[in-house]
């Protein structure tokens, strides 16, 4: 198990965002984290990461309860995430972009920095090299002077997985990847996910792109107003009637649409 | 002949040129991670205060004095820090600026310690110390053609040269490694930074620090170069003048506080011969400027122009690689 959420839940003021959530993801699977609108499928990338604090319940990572770090424990610990509306460094190169996702798997100070050790420049050395690799492995070689800025979108979406990916995290977050691309760049997406599945990496994904979701995850959560709904392989997903439901409304509701 | 070109009072301006260089980069930094710090100018008082007393009342040496005093303002830099962590664009400004103005204030009314508004005079000047040390060694000023005020002043010119071209070398240094990364990095996106891993309250308290650190430096060789210091010379209108030097020249990159710096320095002695409007002018141009051009007169498109002149390689499409300093 390298996941497990155990009731989780989370309040705004009266809103309850998330509640009563668990969930746990096997090593190396892809776990879909499907539900409409304000379902709380981000709250809950929220919590996991420490963005915000639980109001009860617990997020346990690799046998370890995770509840109350900070976002760099957690990313240190080897959970990373991309974001639903990107938040990549935009002034800065791409290259340069991976390069600060290296930041907690690398440790030279002020000083080593400015007088340039052996060991740090060793480490830099190290830094570049990685990011070299994953613009590489997510099809950015060719952009790595490029300012994240003027990249296009796919490219900046696809730079967001190189820069978490920079952190090695053993379990991955990507927030609607799919978002806005057109069918050639969400094919492309697919085959990067199921190659980030091979090395090893365990995938958390929230999609609404249901033939993405459906053909790559290995078992999906449904969350709806904050409560999940079901559970299961991607065929039992499809066949549940309360999901169903809460994608399309209940048939007395659609006779008064 | 080389004394007919030593004119002291145009050495004076190079020292509070090279002095005030070093006082922009107390805001540049920690600029760099987005944190608009007012406290400068206290954060000299404190240096320059220190150093100054330790040297009177203890006679100690200058050397020891300015370790001191810049220890001392980075200690309280570490102390206002951590508490502002939280604290945002103008919202830090404001509290910034009201420990500077704290820090006067007790400059003002201890008077058993700092003589009150009277300032402290008889301070131990570097010139004149290292004139005595050189005399001592039974070198003769004169043996160069020179005079001895000549030779004070252009010691000082020459050691603070040597001390603000290694700060300038080591925030560049800095910047351009793991440490400027997460600077740079905290500066366009505190939340994206904080989850890739950048511990965010230790960087943001160490930006602030350096900026304490630069800026009791800087008040502490002031102090030594004035031999004369008045609460006066730490208030609210320095505080301004030191944004200032950052705000005009530009904090996309180190190149501009510097360029700042020198600038607005060496203008109101220009404009001397109508000094009753030099302030109106450099009031109006800072107006004209922020108009104009927010980001500062130099930012990452004028370096990159300038260096595409002098390499023959360019500057490749899109990049701004040099942005982070």
């Amino acid at each position: 198990m390298v996941l497990e959420v155990k009731k989780a839940c989370k309040n705004f003021g009266g809103l309850a965002a998330v509640s009563d959530v668990s969930f746990s993801i096997q090593k190396g699977e892809i776990f879909g984290l499907i539900g409409p609108n304000g379902a709380g499928k981000t709250t809950m990338f929220n919590l996991i990461t420490s963005m915000f604090p639980l109001s009860s319940g617990e997020v346990i990572f690799k046998e370890e309860n995770i509840n109350g770090l900070k976002p760099n424990k957690i990313t240190e610990k080897g959970i990373c995430r991309t974001f639903q509306n990107i938040r990549l460094f935009p002034l800065m190169t791409a290259e340069e972009n991976v390069m600060v996702g290296v930041h907690c798997r690398s440790k030279s100070g002020v000083l080593s920095s400015v007088f340039r050790t052996k060991s740090q420049r060793k480490e830099e050395e190290q830094i570049r090299t990685r990011a070299t690799e994953l613009l590489e492995f997510v099809g950015l070689k060719d952009f790595a002077e490029v300012t994240a800025e003027n990249l296009a979108y796919g490219q900046q979406r696809r730079l967001e997985i190189a820069r978490a990916m920079a952190s090695d995290p053993n379990l991955l977050l990507l927030d609607e990847p799919a978002a806005g691309m057109n069918e050639t760049e969400t094919d492309d997406l697919f085959q990067l996910i199921k190659k980030i599945q091979t090395l090893g990496i365990t995938v958390l994904l929230i999609e609404h792109d249901m033939p993405l979701v459906m053909n790559l995850c290995d078992r999906i959560a449904v969350l709806n107003f904050g409560k999940k709904i079901a559970e299961g392989t991607p065929a039992e997903i499809q066949n549940n009637p309360q999901v169903i439901e809460a994608y399309l409304g209940s048939e007395e509701e659609e006779e008064y649409a | 002949m080389l004394a007919e070109f030593i004119n002291p009072y145009y050495l004076q301006i190079g020292c509070f040129v090279l002095i005030n260089i070093i006082l922009a980069l107390s805001v540049f930094v920690p600029l760099s991670t987005g944190q608009l710090s007012l406290a400068s100018a206290g954060f000299m008082g404190l240096g320059a205060y220190t150093s100054a007393l330790l040297t009177i009342q203890f006679e100690l040496p200058i050397l020891v004095g300015i370790i001191a005093g810049t220890l001392m303002a980075g200690l309280f830099g570490i102390l206002i820090g951590i508490p502002t962590l939280r604290l945002q664009g103008v919202y830090l400004a404001i509290v910034t600026l009201g420990f500077g103005e704290v820090i006067r204030v007790v400059f003002v009314n201890w008077e058993s310690l700092t003589k009150g508004s009277v300032g402290l005079s008889g301070i131990p000047h570097i010139g004149r110390e290292i004139l005595k040390t050189f005399k001592e060694f039974g070198f003769n000023p004169q043996s160069l053609g020179l005079q001895n005020n000549q030779f004070i002043f252009l010691s000082i010119f020459f050691l603070l040269l040597v001390i603000t071209v290694f700060l300038v070398w080591f925030f560049r240094r800095q910047s351009r490694s793991r440490v400027g990364r997460a600077y740079a990095a905290i500066n366009l996106d505190e939340k994206a930074a904080e989850s890739m891993g950048i511990n965010i309250t230790y960087y943001k308290v160490l930006a602030f620090t350096q900026g304490a650190l630069l800026a009791g430096f800087a008040g502490s060789l002031y102090a030594h170069v004035l031999a004369y210091i008045s609460p006066a010379d730490f208030s609210y209108h320095r505080a301004v003048d030191i944004l200032v030097f950052t705000i005009f020249g530009g904090s996309e990159v180190i190149w501009g506080p510097i360029f700042g710096a020198i600038f607005l320095t060496f203008l109101p002695e220009v404009l001397r011969f109508i000094s009753e409007y030099r302030y109106m002018i450099y009031g109006l141009m800072i107006i004209i400027l922020m108009a104009v051009r927010p980001q500062g007169l130099i930012d990452v498109t004028i370096i990159n122009w300038i260096k595409s002149k002098f390499s023959k390689r360019g500057v490749k499409h899109g990049s701004r690689s040099e942005k982070s300093m």
